[in-house]
């Protein structure tokens, strides 16, 4: 038996609209079930109440542009703050594991931010992670996300970093949102392979799954030995659900659970509002509790024909033998604001679906042998003609590369509107507007 | 004029007072007999020395019978009957009681997904009826809250099939939660006779004394319901209630406080946030069983101004129960009263023997004035400190409730400046000793030996009645009457549906004796139910409640 916490924060008043999937009814139903079954009044379980995160928590991880007072946060404070409220938990050993039943999710949020998309405006898990490396000195962090979607925002977040191995199982991205998630993203110059991205066939259930984790995921997270484990648990892998076409069963996602053991799961997505989420949600937490879940039976049965025996297991092997052919190859540039050092250069494209406009990014890495090396990335919103920059001194930086985050913020404080530096390794935030420093939280 | 009378039975004492008018006309105190509950209160009514019986208004009593019944395991055997349908395994929850089970599943709608067996009906109706008495019957199933068809049929068929069989349905409490609902309506059934029969002589008692007042039964949630219309299980632990209730009665309405009543052998400690007695989010329990009971968020602790007093390896020790009355006023084990008095804190009990009392804490060489004087501060010491406690626990729990909404989380803590009322037999003597813990203002209430009477006499009716309501199969349900019925008004319902509600709580308080002036609403929450980009109905919850408080003020 484990001491489980559980935070159930459905925001019941919260919603992007009456007719969008992620609407305040998603964890209706999951109330009905796991308050009716009673899972609180389980010996082991701590239903801990929500928290309100820290914005200094918000902005050590991503950069809200253009200012945090353009965004309505209250929600996604709250799912963050209920995320680092069971981290805090398990830190202090009042728990073994928790779950993090919140809304809205977030690992569609990527390390800028100019608004919501696929429903997030923060990432809960990012932050939790960078919360927990901050403050009780946690070093390497695997992630493991088993949303149907490419959880693109958390890569984007830990690209560069070396110490968080972000592994994502999921709907190929040619026939999903967002479009990303390809076995050939691995990881930044300096923290090549610390990203593992699984893209599955439509039609894949909890045999392809399971498969997928005992002989890929698993054994690479135990190469990595990692501190600690986190869950970005999305639930819309599940047969019924409307935005995705795979086959999982609520007791395949138990088992699944059972599989990674995380320290933390936080829910994700999961649109199958009657048929799926009240099911696996109370399968992942009798995982998590050390319970049988076999008992949790939805009252649809499967209709597809899935994808499994050889068909999956070879597919396997062959994505598999694909990745690990995957060499990396970098471009390099040199500007005239870039401080010493080579600079690995890039440049991507973000769109916010939510909200309907695109995010241009320019990206430049410091490579480093020493450290993740400091990322600058300058940012723009063309639809409303803002620029923003954001320089990341990452945790453990080694005096080069923390001499060039300050240097670089020194060049566009004076030439930029609004730039953000997170110094991770003093767990700094600084925030200038038309080069002088404000506080950005306001006060 | 009119009176009140309010008794309270407590574990060493049952108070009474008779009110007129908001003043105290006569008050007192006679040992509890835990043995013979109906005969205390009788004789309590009778220490009143009622000379005008026809000027009674009303008689409030908080009892501990069903409490003693249930913790002493006094009550006849209940068969209970589960449709546990799927999910989390019945084994993963400790179980106090046997229990059989029958097939059939419900979803979270209440939609059947597997109907029930009714071969498996016949084989029970026949057990049943082999028995030379019929067992009482529990039937409860997962989600009966919001479809109660299994528990209904199985209930018409073995009144059919086993004749002068009783049966008690989950559905009647119909809150979510299926192992406390199962194990609340176990409890409920199991204490219906008995509570019956105490309360059809305590009736002929009172009337046999010329007094005509109606009688009413205090709950655990602060409310009271007449004697004829409580469920015998919600009086549990309705003497921490009292206990707060009679601080409501002595103090500012406005104002947030802790109550803190010292009693004989235990301590209860409740909350007040803005002149409201805080509600528990979780139901009661007693004992190893986890109820649905509405209860006011209180603690109670084990310590009192009786409590024993013992040494362990030469350690001064408070014992979690009661040796008898304090030393000084005749017991015989040292008490935290004695040192109390001892310390001149209070001048309840004989000095000398109170010296006596701590002298039996130290070896006979040692008995010097600044050795008991020591002792006694380390008695009182450590009772503040396990009061302080479960003060701090209290304060702690309520901070750290769930709540499921973002207004709820941003607005949950508001400030409240608080600070202690102290009631009870010990309370004036640990006034500065709590107040320097806490570092809180501690405050002594009024007529504070026989506050939880006055709570009891002057604590108003409380009721819920909440509101789920699904536009799309056109069925609502009220979780506290267990009522389900047919929804004719809109499938996108707004205000229809709040005066709907309001309408049938208005027309069931009157069943109650309840006024509903100041009925309270709930925000109601609206969940859309689209079906491929259509809206196809909606669910409602909401809830307007009669809450719990006072009638009115004691003068002094």
């Amino acid at each position: 038996m484990n001491k489980t916490g559980i935070i159930f924060f459905p925001a019941f008043d919260w919603s992007l609209g009456e007719f969008h999937p992620e609407r305040e009814e998603r964890l209706l139903y999951t109330q009905e079930q796991i308050f009716e079954e009673g899972i609180m009044d389980l010996p082991q379980v701590k239903q801990y109440s929500p928290g309100v995160a820290d914005l200094f928590d918000v902005l050590r991880t991503q950069a809200i542009f253009p200012d945090l007072q353009q965004h309505n946060l209250d929600a996604h404070l709250i799912a963050v703050g209920s995320s680092l409220v069971l981290g805090n938990a398990l830190m202090k050993k009042e728990i073994t594991n928790g779950f993090a039943l919140v809304r809205p999710p977030g690992h569609h949020s990527g390390a800028t931010v100019w608004g919501n998309r696929g429903f997030c405006t923060l990432n809960n898990e990012a932050i939790l992670i960078n919360v927990l490396r901050a403050k009780y000195g946690i070093k390497k962090i695997a992630v493991i996300d088993t949303d149907v979607h490419h959880g693109d925002g958390t890569q984007d977040i830990f690209y560069h970093d070396p110490n968080v191995f972000y592994i994502s199982i999921h709907q190929d991205g040619r026939t999903i949102f967002p479009g990303t998630g390809f076995t050939e993203e691995k990881g930044g110059p300096n923290a090549w392979g610390s990203v593992l991205n699984i893209p599955l066939l439509p039609g894949v259930g909890d045999e392809g799954f399971l498969y997928a984790l005992e002989n890929w995921i698993m054994p690479a997270v135990e190469a990595f030995k990692p501190d600690l484990i986190i869950n970005s648990a999305g639930q819309d892998n599940h047969f019924t659900d409307p935005l995705a076409s795979m086959n999982v069963t609520a007791r395949g996602y138990g088992k699944i659970t059972e599989m990674i053991k995380p320290d933390l799961a936080v829910l994700e997505g999961g649109y199958a509002i009657e048929g799926a989420l009240p099911y696996i949600n109370m399968a992942i937490f009798l995982a998590l509790a050390g319970e049988d879940y076999s008992g949790v039976v939805e009252s649809q049965k499967p209709q597809n024909t899935e994808i499994g025996g050889d068909t999956i297991r070879s597919f396997l092997t062959d994505l598999k033998r694909t990745n690990e052919a995957v060499r990396p190859s970098w471009a390099f540039r040199k500007e005239p604001f870039l401080p010493t050092g080579d600079w690995v250069y890039s440049e991507k494209s973000i769109y916010y679906d939510t909200d309907g406009f695109k995010e241009n990014r320019r990206e430049y890495i410091r490579k480093c042998r020493h450290c993740g090396g400091t990322v600058l990335m300058i940012s723009q919103k063309p639809s409303a003609f803002q620029k923003a920059v954001l320089v990341r001194i990452p945790f453990e930086a080694c005096p080069d590369c923390e001499q060039a985050g300050y240097d670089l913020a020194e060049t566009f404080q004076k030439s930029e509107k609004t730039v953000l530096l997170q110094n991770q390794r003093r767990d700094q935030v600084h925030f200038w507007t038309d080069g002088r420093e404000v506080n950005p939280f306001g006060g | 004029m009119a009176s009140l009378i309010g008794i309270d039975v407590g574990g060493t004492f049952t108070d009474a007072v008779m009110i007129t008018n908001g003043v105290i006309e006569r008050k007192g105190k006679i040992p509890t007999n835990q043995d013979d509950i109906l005969n205390t209160l009788i004789s309590a009514l009778d220490y009143l020395q009622i000379s005008e019986a026809k000027n009674i208004e009303m008689i409030t009593v908080s009892t501990t019978l069903v409490t003693n019944a249930i913790l002493q395991k006094r009550l006849p055997e209940v068969k209970l009957i589960l449709f546990p349908g799927t999910g989390m395994k019945l084994s993963s929850l400790p179980w106090p009681v046997d229990y059989s089970v029958l097939t059939g599943v419900l979803d979270y709608r209440g939609r059947v997904v597997v109907p029930a067996d009714q071969s498996e009906w016949q084989t029970l109706a026949e057990k049943l009826n082999k028995q030379s008495i019929k067992p009482l019957t529990a039937i409860v199933s997962k989600f009966s809250h919001r479809n109660n068809v299994f528990e209904e049929q199985l209930a018409a068929y073995l009144h059919r099939e086993a004749p002068g069989i009783i049966t008690a349905l989950g559905s009647q409490s119909g809150q979510a939660n299926f192992y406390r609902r199962s194990l609340t309506t176990y409890l409920n059934l199991a204490a219906t006779e008995l509570f019956q029969n105490f309360a059809y002589q305590l009736k002929m008692a009172v009337e046999a004394r010329g007094c005509r007042a109606p009688i009413r039964v205090l709950k655990a949630d602060g409310g009271v319901l007449p004697l004829a219309k409580i469920r015998p299980v919600e009086s549990i632990y309705s003497g921490p209630a009292a206990s707060v209730l009679g601080t409501l009665a002595q103090s500012n309405p406005e104002e947030s406080y802790v109550v803190v009543d010292i009693g004989g052998t235990t301590t209860d400690i409740g909350l007040v946030l803005s002149g409201s007695p805080l509600i528990s989010t979780h139901g009661a329990q007693i004992g190893p069983f986890l109820t649905n009971v509405r209860s006011l968020a209180v603690r109670s602790v084990s310590i009192g101004g009786d409590s024993a007093v013992c040494l362990e390896q030469g350690e001064v020790m408070l014992a979690d129960y009661r040796l008898g009355p304090a030393y000084c006023i005749g017991g015989i084990s040292p008490t935290p009263t004695d040192a109390l008095r001892y310390l001149n804190l209070t001048d309840y009990g004989d000095l000398q023997r109170a010296e006596e009392a701590l002298g039996l804490l130290l070896p006979e060489n040692q008995r010097t004035a600044s050795a008991l004087r020591r002792t006694a501060q380390i008695i009182v010491g450590k009772m503040v400190e396990k009061i302080a406690r479960a003060i701090e626990q209290l304060l702690e729990e309520w901070k750290t409730e769930p709540a499921y909404k973002v207004w709820e989380v941003i607005h949950h803590h508001d400030d409240f400046k608080f600070y202690i009322q102290l009631s009870g037999g010990g309370a004036p003597g640990l006034e500065a000793a709590l107040e320097n813990r806490m570092r809180l203002r501690t405050v002594l209430t009024e007529f504070s030996e026989v506050s939880n009477a006055i709570g009891a006499s002057m604590a108003k009716p409380t009721f819920s009645w909440t509101l789920h309501l699904d536009t799309k199969f056109s069925i609502y349900r009220i979780e506290e009457t267990g009522e389900q019925g047919i929804w004719t008004g809109p499938k996108k319902p707004h205000r229809e549906v709040e005066d709907f509600l309001k309408e049938l709580a208005q027309k069931q308080a009157v069943g109650f004796g309840i006024e509903t002036d100041d009925l309270e609403k709930e925000i109601f929450d609206y969940f859309p139910l689209v079906e491929n980009y259509h809206t196809v109905g909606q669910i409602v919850k909401g809830a307007m409640h009669v809450p719990p408080g006072v009638i009115g003020r004691i003068r002094s």
